[in-house]
């Protein structure tokens, strides 16, 4: 079922990026449970794929909560508006009111022209209202931000999604491969571990991007 | 639930493993309080090497958050009593 080679050039093949979504998104349920769950969309029937009974889909999960930094309040669970009188100078206020925070959709996709996942993302304010590249920005790590500003149109930029055909924002994938092969030298795993663990590795990369952080229970292989 | 361990003083070897064509240091090991953080490491391997991107990674399997307890990480992944860090100089997105 799982090929060979099938990740020692830091790869995934299209055919094993069910199971390595499937195998992440089981771990993360399992170790990560005070966090959204990563659900499979399926798309086979897109392209027609189903006739040829190959599985087509991505990893998808919703409403990631995002604190706005510097926020004085406390979070209310729903979008409050600022109807009541407060004593701040608004003047003064950089934060307009109701900011309470940014919720995040991400989406991992398989690349078919670079052989790796890549992470499409969007953010919307508590309004529902998109937000741009500067407010995701200020959203980011410091450490994000400034990888941002060094590789501006190498690192975040807006592309199409490939499954929903509209812009959203990705990471560049060019570099996936090689920082992937580093992840997955590890001479004592079989090709099938090493699929099951792709996504777990690859995220730990990428998830700081956004200073999300994998539980350590579920990097441990034998978790 | 390593909470009620005496590992508040606690000091952890690192052993700083060079990858690719990343250059090797002088003192591959050394010690640091377990109560750091995982940046420490990292801060630390940048000055040394002089370089700003690294990619720094533990066993071969994933890339530790910056603000991982150096503790966490060697009570999951430390071998022979010391948590093997590994780096390389390249780190790309695009």
């Amino acid at each position: 079922m799982v090929s060979n080679n099938a990740t020692c050039d830091g790869s995934l093949l299209s055919t094993d990026f069910q199971i390595a979504a499937k195998a992440f998104a089981e771990k993360w349920k399992k170790f990560n449970s005070d966090f959204p769950e990563w659900l499979w969309i399926d798309c086979s029937n897109r392209l027609g794929f189903a006739a040829h009974g190959v599985s087509d889909g991505y990893l998808s999960v919703q409403n990631v909560f995002f604190k706005v930094q510097s926020s004085l309040k406390e979070e209310h669970g729903e979008c409050s508006s600022n109807d009541y009188e407060e004593p701040f100078d608004n003047a003064t206020l950089v934060q307009s009111a109701g900011d309470d925070g940014h919720r995040y959709d991400f989406h991992i996709v398989y690349s078919f022209s670079y052989n790796v996942p890549v992470l499409y993302f969007r953010a919307h304010s508590c309004d529902g209202q998109l937000l741009n590249q500067d407010e995701i920005e200020k959203n980011l790590p410091t450490e994000s931000a400034k990888v941002l500003t060094e590789s501006k149109w190498t690192f975040i930029t807006q592309q199409e999604h490939p499954y929903l055909n509209r812009p959203w924002y990705t990471l560049h994938p060019c570099g996936t491969s090689e920082w992937m092969k580093l992840l997955l030298a590890n001479e004592n795993s079989t090709a099938e571990n090493r699929v099951e663990q792709y996504l777990i590795s690859w995220f730990s990369v990428v998830g700081q991007v956004f200073g999300l952080k994998l539980p350590l229970d579920m990097v441990k292989s034998d978790g | 639930m390593a909470s009620d361990n005496p590992i508040a003083s606690r000091k952890v070897v690192v052993h700083l493993r060079a990858t690719g064509d990343a250059p090797i240091l002088k003192q591959a090991k050394f010690k640091i309080a377990g109560t750091d953080k995982f940046s420490k490491v990292i801060d630390f391997l940048r000055r040394q090497l002089h370089k700003e991107t690294l990619f720094v990674y533990v066993n071969s399997a994933f890339s530790p958050s910056p603000d991982q307890l150096v503790n966490d990480l060697y009570d999951n992944f430390g071998i022979d009593g010391k948590l093997v860090v590994n780096y390389a100089c390249s780190m790309a997105w695009g």
